[in-house]
């Protein structure tokens, strides 16, 4: 499952960032895609803003295929501020932005990538695919002058034989 | 390398390709999946024609096996075939020309510019005088760029829809450059109209853009570069008639891309419309639904020339990698 998680995670990233290379997040000193994994990263009570932020959530298997299938479910959570110099007044066209480009991401074909396994170096090719659903977003959240928003998607995988 | 399990085919949606039938040679267009199976989904092998995704995909088989029986009491001892039928239902996404034809049931029109004072008719009047394309002056025309000269080309704009056939000069049985859009059993029918051939061809395009007195199209002519003796007329859209007689026929291909690199395809030598034009609604939020365009067809046989065999349909899978079959 974990090669799942990390091949859907570092193809959204790498799709968000030829979409928007302009953002980014600095992250322990490191200027990086603006797309992260919580469960990936230190504990923080600072929630990152004008970035795509993952968490794996529910899961089932099917054990009844000849290899098991692994559905996953993955919120990805955003919000902004808008911009100072825009006094904040530009929110809802950044939080549309962001939008845009998830659904971009999520939606532009091809809907299946070769699973890999990143703990092999170099990164191996397995012999499935992952695979993934629509993206469905949730309602805008306001808190003061921050908007926020939870899409969820389904990702599904095959757990192929001695993969943990 | 070792193999791995196969899995239930996983796909998102069907992809539509229709080819021409040559309706006067009865010959439709094979598909042959052991050579083109792996055919990238946006360029497909000429001559298919990609319509793109499509919905409500259902097949039907109406093939009847029935039991011999023999004894007291009757026994079953063997099974025959006693009737052969399929059929194929569909929804476009889509409301293109060559959808909207293939989902009129029958001939559909382009409905032309009409001529001034031209009475008035359900699927247009009397059509304006066609825009002859030039030879000799200029470059000549290609399948996505119309010479009609500056002075004709005032006439068009950016968006402009074009068809681009002869003219009818009497001719009998199907017409149609390309494609077989209609079939013609009388002159007199058809008022010996010049521009008739142009009121049902499917070879049509959009203007994107005019320069220099060419007509730049935004996908190419699917009859490709123009004959002699083409002229173009210009048209407001499409119509289509309850009652019309002509049947659509063409080769179909219809591929579901699964998750894993597999495929299934279908192939259908031969689809004739087996329904009125016809549209369905799906609700989208009160008041707005979306119209798709909704498509019957009944697959005619062809022979195999692998055993001589009759059939109507092909199903080829084509693995993933590496699965054990």
């Amino acid at each position: 499952m974990q090669n799942a998680k990390d091949t859907f995670y570092l193809t959204l990233q790498a799709r968000l960032a030829a979409l928007n290379p302009s953002r980014t997040i600095v992250l322990r000193g490191v200027v990086r895609p603006a797309t992260l994994v919580d469960e990936n990263e230190l504990p923080t009570a600072s929630i990152p803003t004008n970035s795509f932020r993952l968490q794996w959530t529910k899961l089932q298997v099917a054990g009844a295929s000849p290899l098991p299938r692994v559905a996953m479910e993955c919120a990805i959570h955003y919000a902004t501020d808008g911009t100072a110099a825009n006094g904040g007044m530009d929110r809802g066209r950044m939080l549309a932005a962001m939008d845009a480009e998830l659904a971009s991401a999520l939606t532009a074909p091809p809907h299946t990538v070769p699973k890999m396994n990143y703990a092999a170096t170099p990164p191996a090719a397995m012999q499935t695919s992952v695979f993934w659903a629509d993206p469905v977003f949730g309602a805008v959240c306001e808190d003061a002058e921050r908007l926020a928003r939870t899409a969820t998607v389904q990702v599904f995988a095959y757990q192929e034989a001695g993969e943990l | 390398m070792s193999t791995t399990p196969s899995v239930a085919p996983v796909a998102r949606r069907v992809r539509a390709y229709f080819a021409p039938v040559n309706r006067a040679a009865g010959t439709p267009t094979l598909f042959d999946p052991a050579r083109l199976g792996r055919f990238p989904l946006q360029t497909p092998p000429a001559p298919w024609l990609d319509l793109g995704w499509i919905a409500k995909f259902v097949r039907k088989s109406g093939t009847k096996v029935d039991a011999l029986r023999a004894g007291a009491p009757a026994m079953a001892v063997a099974q025959v075939r006693t009737e052969v039928d399929a059929s194929v239902a569909l929804e476009f996404e889509t409301w293109g020309k060559l959808q909207s034809a293939l989902a009129s049931g029958s001939q559909q029109t382009n409905l032309l510019a009409t001529a001034a004072g031209a009475a008035p008719n359900g699927s247009g009047g009397l059509a304006a005088a066609p825009v002859p394309l030039l030879t000799g002056t200029g470059p000549a025309s290609t399948a996505s760029a119309l010479n009609v000269g500056a002075t004709a080309a005032a006439a068009f704009s950016p968006g402009s829809l074009v068809a681009v056939d002869v003219d009818y000069t009497g001719q009998l049985g199907y017409i149609g450059s390309g494609i077989s859009a209609a079939c013609v059993q009388s002159a007199a029918v058809v008022a010996n109209d010049i521009n008739y051939v142009r009121r049902v061809t499917l070879n049509v395009g959009v203007v994107a853009s005019i320069a220099n007195g060419i007509l730049s199209l935004a996908t190419p002519l699917p009859a490709g570069a123009p004959s002699a003796g083409m002229q173009v007329s210009q048209l407001a859209g499409f119509c289509d008639r309850e009652g019309a007689s002509f049947f659509q026929e063409w080769s179909a291909l219809f591929v579901l891309p699964g998750t894993q690199g597999d495929r299934i395809l279908y192939h259908y030598p031969r689809l004739q419309a087996m329904q009125s034009s016809a549209e369905a609604a799906e609700p989208l939020a009160t008041p707005l639904q979306t119209i798709r365009l909704a498509a019957a067809f009944r697959a005619l046989p062809v022979r195999d020339a692998n055993d001589g065999e009759t059939v109507l349909c092909f199903r080829s899978y084509l693995p993933a990698p590496l699965r054990d079959i």
